[in-house]
């Protein structure tokens, strides 16, 4: 897991102002986070808390009104539009809701599509394409046009499509939201199969029960992060050297009860390392 | 690098526009149209101005032709063919005419003037034919062939004609007709020579030599009171002499004997080959426009279909943007992709154009002329077209915003 110190990503003070005037609202109010090589992040919150709208900065989709954002080192925030998509190209793999894959493409093709920015010659291109397909078990549908695909198998493309260009960053917006329960539970396997291998996964979700893949669960409110694993991981190592025992047991209790109360709506979140919600938040709000 | 991105920017906008099969080739049938159009009228226009062009090569480049100024073309005088100026006096005069034979360079000069008048040859009245006056020298500047008999000279009775070719068959049914007699204006000529078919009915002296009856200088004056009427003279200078500066020289002379009005011109050289008929001009003229109206036409009906296009594949522009294509590299595809309509259009429109200009020059008496000046007007033009209207629907699908693009069709 998130063994790694090299960050990733940096984001610092981060804000997205939509409208003006009267209609002025902060999409996002200020975000700060650190993304490390190899974490598998969840981002989870009620609609229009601004999920998206951070994935899409973190994308360089969309630019942060004020706020800084340093991406393998650099600071992206203040880069032309066209090192923008030149970082998209090489550093940043996309897999949509809606999976995206232009119609009048074949498989391979649709999954070779970002090697075109980067500059890598059409054999090349459709050599490199085939082999990410082969890891997917995709091999026999090189030649399928997506309409003859499942939903499923449209998704492991879009994945494949996504690490074709080898990003240090993978970006995932409801990436099962179209797809019935067993083909989600697939894809999620694929991804952690993905993260496994090292990779960097940011996800946004509605769904609680994919979180159980991820690695450090973020839920975000009106803007803000309002809870992060860890956080928690971090304050409980402290107690964790003092109790060794029933760690575990009582953990679980208290972040069940303390979700249920938060969000009745939701149901319990299972969480690999959740604690002490109530001081994580706290410790939220004051930075 | 930039190289295999166009390669990649040719595949993508032959993929889409194979898609779109038929309202590519309707696009491209656009443009052709226009550019057809443009390329029929050039080279039409261009195969007269070419023929004349051969026609003062074969004379040498020591001819020089003084001819009236040519009045303003304007459109206004489309619609009366004749122009204002067809019966007025010209300002040539015999004593001009003797001016410039007296200039030390001037080798030859002969006076062109045609008079109307009805030939006849008892009850054969063709209904084409010219009469010219002249003085001998112009079967040596224009280099005149004779079938038979001999031209005009200073010794030859007045009374005497030389005709062209078709004109005698038309007169007398043949054109062995030396020592036959015909009417012009009710007084008898007599054929001393018949003049070789030339089947040159444009030229630069605007005289259809097949079709003319040619008299001596003072015959023609006695049809006309007397007075000299001389619409063009054709000169030739000495071997060697510096036509630019011969050419000055004529000029600085006649305004001189015309109190400085400039109202002759002297031509050298390839403005002679410049049409002589402002009809035509006109005529051409006004195609081109038509044929530029309708290339615009083609030209819109690409950003119209590109603009399509774009609206139809704003998720696929998104998702490139989203895997690393920059706003000039989504520019730079759709410009490619309008430009292979266009040129597409180019090269069929130039095709069809010279197709339909072979067509139009078996009922017209020239050939259209084949120059690569004319392919590329066609390219540039295509190539022209398509850059101009890709260019805003271009703009537009660069402009496009990802995240907006994306969302559509959830």
């Amino acid at each position: 897991m998130s063994k790694s110190t090299t960050p990733v990503i940096e984001l610092k003070g981060l804000k997205r102002r939509f409208g003006v005037g009267d209609a002025e609202q902060y999409a996002l109010d200020g975000v700060d986070l650190t993304v490390k090589k190899g974490e598998f992040i969840a981002i989870m919150g009620p609609s229009g808390c601004g999920k998206t709208t951070l994935l899409n900065i973190i994308g360089l989709l969309d630019r942060a009104t004020d706020g800084e954002y340093v991406l393998d080192g650099r600071n992206v925030e203040d880069f032309s539009s066209s090192r923008h998509a030149k970082v998209r190209a090489h550093q940043i793999g996309f897999v949509f809701q809606n999976f995206n894959l232009v119609e009048r493409l074949n498989v391979i093709e649709n999954v070779a599509l970002p090697l075109t920015y980067s500059h890598v010659s059409h054999l090349k291109r459709l050599e490199r394409a085939s082999e990410m397909l082969k890891t997917f078990h995709l091999g026999e549908r090189e030649y399928y046009m997506p309409w003859q695909l499942s939903g499923g198998q449209t998704q492991r493309v879009a994945i494949a499509r996504a690490l074709v260009n080898d990003p240090s960053i993978i970006l995932a917006d409801e990436p099962t939201g179209n797809l019935d329960s067993r083909s989600s539970h697939v894809i999620m396997e694929e991804l952690s199969e993905v993260h496994k291998k090292g990779n960097t996964i940011i996800m946004v979700t509605h769904n609680p029960n994919l979180t159980t893949y991820a690695s450090r669960v973020i839920t975000m409110l009106d803007g803000r992060i309002d809870s992060d694993t860890k956080d928690i991981v971090v304050e409980e190592k402290k107690p964790a050297a003092k109790r060794p025992l029933g760690k575990a047991t009582k953990t679980t209790k208290a972040t069940k009860t303390k979700t249920t109360k938060k969000r009745a709506t939701t149901k319990a979140k299972p969480k690999k390392k959740p604690a002490k919600k109530t001081t994580a938040k706290k410790k939220e709000a004051n930075t | 690098m930039i190289g295999s991105l166009m390669v990649d920017h040719y595949r993508t906008a032959k993929q889409s526009l194979e898609r779109a099969r038929a309202r590519t080739l309707l696009t491209i049938s656009g443009v052709a149209i226009g550019v057809a159009s443009i390329t029929t009228i050039l080279a039409l226009s261009g195969g007269i101005s070419s023929i004349v062009a051969q026609q003062v090569e074969e004379i040498g480049p020591n001819l020089a032709v003084v001819r009236p100024m040519d009045t303003a073309t304007s459109l206004a005088s489309l619609n009366n063919p004749v122009s204002q100026n067809a019966y007025t006096t010209s300002p040539l005069t015999e004593t001009d005419l003797a001016a410039v034979r007296k200039l030390p360079s001037t080798e030859a000069a002969a006076p062109l003037m045609t008079i109307s008048a009805s030939i006849r040859a008892g009850d054969e009245r063709p209904n084409k034919s010219t009469l010219v006056a002249t003085s001998p020298d112009l079967a040596s500047i224009n280099q005149l062939k004779l079938r038979d008999g001999q031209f005009i000279d200073s010794v030859t009775l007045e009374n005497t004609a030389v005709i062209g070719a078709q004109l005698s068959v038309d007169l007398f049914g043949t054109e062995q007709t030396i020592g036959r007699t015909f009417l012009i204006r009710g007084q008898t000529f007599t054929v001393i020579g018949v003049l070789k078919r030339l089947n040159q009915p444009i030229n630069f002296n605007s005289i259809d030599y097949d079709y003319a009856a040619i008299i001596g200088f003072n015959s023609g004056k006695l049809f006309n009171d007397g007075v000299a009427q001389i619409q063009q003279i054709n000169v030739l200078a000495k071997e060697g002499t510096n036509m630019n500066a011969y050419k000055k020289e004529l000029t600085a002379e006649l305004a001189a004997r015309h109190d400085d009005q400039e109202d002759i011109s002297v031509l050298v050289g390839e403005d002679i080959s410049r049409s002589s008929n402002q009809f035509f001009d006109l005529i051409s003229l006004a195609f081109s426009s038509i044929a530029g109206i309708a290339l615009f036409v083609g030209g819109i009906g690409i950003m119209n279909i590109m603009l399509v296009g774009i609206s139809e594949r704003t998720r696929e522009i998104g998702l490139r943007k989203a895997v690393g294509a920059s706003n000039g590299t989504i520019m730079m595809q759709f410009i490619i992709e309008s430009l292979i309509i266009s040129v597409l259009g180019g090269l069929m429109g130039y095709i069809l154009g010279y197709f339909m200009a072979f067509i139009i020059s078996m009922f017209i008496p020239y050939d259209p002329l084949l120059s690569w000046q004319i392919a590329a007007v066609a390219a540039v033009l295509s190539i022209g077209v398509g850059m101009l209207f890709g260019l805003y629907p271009a703009w537009r699908a660069a402009r496009k915003d990802p995240i907006e693009s994306l969302r559509r069709y959830h």
